[in-house]
């Protein structure tokens, strides 16, 4: 462990047993053997190492079962990796889940001074810092009353004042935010800047992708139990998001989808969305295009009974949400006149200049008011290949040039 | 050899106190009689065991009042008996503090013990009443011997939470052993001279009652609480061995399954 490393993990590796299988077959092999031999288990975390300098803020992101929790129980040294090593260095405070030491029947009071002493606090620092806490989470006037009482919002606020102002070295959160409203929400971020500017290490596992760019300077990918990813957190988010996209548009592109069943769909019905494809520079029906080549949207629409009052629109973004085109045809000055029976709709883009990654695409044919017909979200994802290197959003094709004075290696 | 847990636990008082206070206080809240219900299951069991033993046998001379012989014995098997039935049940009940928050386990089992500790404590001066009106009434004559209680009930204390360690660990990762542990405790009912004195089993039984943990330290709550006198060395020596082999044993169990509990609670 380098000297400056508030954390650091080795090559840690956790298998579960399966369920249902006992880790010691008997009695005496449980008492005399040295270590549970853990054979056909479930691998959750999978040689994985990191550091964590004192004073990082360090993000963990990763789909469902990916390990994200098993790794921050291992962190707090709830469980013990069955392979590797992990230390912490500092005072240690987790909030797995807020308000896990509750107990229904005891007043607030009661159960303040209880997870405090859970969290390492003695006594007298409850008593000094009581106050504190109750204002933190706003539940003066029910410190007396049971916890089972307490609306669920009370019970998280004061569950995450109290851990909030056990004062660690090193605090792992794990999605934890994700329960409280608006204003709670914030006031935690807030008491998170407090921390990182105290010089606190903070370890926070969320599925927030966005609040993970934003608030960690750097971020962990795990992916199936393995570190798929480690560096500064925007990247790492970007990457993760383009994997996601990338699994799902598998799944769903590259073939034409004459219903589109599955999308995220609303409308009042008065016209149908029946297809939508994409088009390679050949009209085949496609997965992915190179950039820079031509591409065509294309939907397939049924009216069900004669309209006058009609747009068709499509819309690209990133699988981060960022809208790269968003084009329809009132925006492009077509004035409707007659829509009845099918119809076919082709976008064409000579070039389509992006940047590699995926890109998912909503369409929709709605009245002029902006009244859906229907709308259909995320209807499909393709993938942008791409030669060329560069960050952002659009990536023509792009020509260097340099003076003199400035030379390059072959 | 390792008494790791029971230092765990030691360092951890303020946690255990508060958890022991916890288990008392969410017992008894909501109810109107509150704390006075712990009493009602041992008087009860008097009220039966006086009434069988009085009406259908008829109790030796030696164990007369047999009610005030009863009391003691009863008070401090539901000590034991209720310890470790919830010693069995406590990483099942923490199950969410266990897997959720940083806390050394042992402090679970200790606050099991210490629960029932308490209860125990809090009956102690209707036992003192009762011992004061049988003196009044002549029938027994207190002596200084019963400042020997409270060491009996230290040693008591400490077999208990070493086989707590051991019951509660195993429990974790067996379901059998909340049945095995019932009825092992109703079996030791028997086997322990909580309803006739040790000097009432025939000599060539008496070994059952050293073999069983609690024995000699029933017949020390009666020397100590009902005949009022010395406890014989050998049984000092009998007791202490048992709390430090109960110790060291349910401490070495308890550390071997330690880094399971919470996964598999």
């Amino acid at each position: 462990m380098s000297p400056a490393s508030a954390v650091s993990v080795r090559d840690a590796a956790k298998v579960y047993r399966r369920y249902g299988r006992r880790p010691h077959g008997t009695l005496k092999s449980a008492l005399l053997s040295r270590a549970a031999a853990i054979e056909g288990g479930v691998t959750a975390l999978d040689g994985v190492s990191f550091e964590v300098a004192a004073g990082e803020t360090l993000g963990v992101i990763g789909a469902n079962g990916s390990g994200k929790s098993t790794l921050l129980k291992l962190l707090a040294g709830i469980m013990r990796p069955t392979r590797g090593s992990v230390e912490v260095r500092g005072r240690l405070a987790a909030l797995l889940e807020l308000g896990a030491g509750f107990h229904p029947e005891l007043s607030g009071r009661e159960n303040v001074e209880i997870t405090g002493l859970l969290l390492g606090l003695t006594k007298k620092q409850i008593a000094a810092r009581f106050d504190d806490i109750v204002r933190f989470a706003g539940v003066e006037e029910f410190l007396d009353a049971p916890v089972k009482t307490y609306s669920s919002g009370m019970a998280v606020r004061l569950g995450f004042a109290i851990a909030a102002h056990s004062d660690p070295d090193v605090l792992l959160v794990d999605e934890v935010l994700a329960v409280g409203d608006e204003a709670f929400s914030h006031r935690a971020l807030e008491k998170f800047s407090e921390f990182e500017r105290a010089g606190r290490t903070l370890v926070f596992v969320s599925h927030d992708l966005a609040l993970v760019a934003e608030r960690c300077r750097r971020a962990l990918w795990l992916d199936g139990g393995r570190l798929r990813a480690d560096g500064p957190a925007p990247e790492t988010v970007n990457r993760y998001r383009e994997r996601v996209a990338a699994v799902e548009g598998r799944r769903r592109l590259g073939e034409p989808r004459p219903s589109p069943a599955g999308a995220d769909r609303i409308g009042s019905g008065e016209a149908r969305i029946e297809g939508v494809r994409l088009l390679d520079s050949e009209g085949r029906p496609a997965g992915g295009v190179r950039a820079g080549e031509p591409a065509t949207l294309e939907m397939t629409v049924r009216a069900a009974a004669p309209l006058s009052d009609f747009v068709f629109g499509f819309r690209i973004s990133t699988v981060a949400g960022v809208m790269v085109l968003g084009t329809n045809t009132a925006l492009e000055g077509l004035r409707p006149e007659r829509f009845e029976g099918e119809g076919r709709v082709t976008l064409r883009l000579p070039a389509l200049d992006l940047v590699s990654g995926v890109y998912s695409v909503d369409v929709a044919v709605h009245a002029k008011n902006g009244v859906p017909y229907d709308a259909l979200v995320d209807v499909l994802c393709f993938e942008v290949a791409s030669d060329r290197a560069g960050a952002g959003l659009w990536g023509p094709a792009r020509r260097w040039d340099f003076s003199d004075g400035i030379r390059w290696r072959n | 050899m390792t008494l790791n847990p029971l230092r765990r636990a030691l360092a951890q008082r303020p946690l255990v106190l508060a958890l022991t206070r916890r288990e008392l206080s969410a017992r008894y809240r909501g109810g109107a009689l509150g704390f006075l219900w712990s009493l009602v299951n041992p008087l009860l069991l008097l009220l039966v065991y006086a009434t069988v033993f009085r009406l259908v046998f008829t109790p030796r001379a030696d164990v007369r009042p047999y009610a005030l012989f009863l009391f003691s014995g009863i008070l401090v098997w539901g000590f034991v008996s209720a310890a470790l039935h919830d010693a069995v049940e406590t990483f099942r009940s923490n199950g969410p503090l266990l897997r959720k928050t940083i806390v050394s386990p042992e402090v679970f089992p200790a606050a099991c013990v210490g629960a029932r500790l308490a209860h125990l404590l809090l009956a102690l001066p209707v036992l003192a009443g009762a011992i004061v009106w049988a003196a009044a009434r002549g029938s027994v004559r207190p002596g200084p011997a019963m400042a020997a209680f409270p060491l009996v009930l230290l040693l008591l204390t400490l077999t208990v939470f070493g086989l707590a360690l051991a019951v509660s660990a195993l429990a974790v990762h067996f379901g059998d052993v909340r049945d095995i542990v019932g009825n092992l405790l109703t079996l030791a009912f028997f086997l322990t001279p909580v309803l006739y004195p040790a000097g009432a089993v025939p000599e060539r039984f008496r070994f059952l009652l050293r073999v069983n943990p609690f024995g000699t330290f029933f017949s020390g709550v009666h020397d100590a609480l009902f005949f009022f006198r010395p406890i014989p060395a050998k049984d000092w020596a009998w007791m202490a061995g048992t709390a430090v082999v109960c110790l060291v044993a349910g401490a070495a169990v308890f550390e071997r399954l330690r880094d399971t509990l919470a996964e598999e609670a």
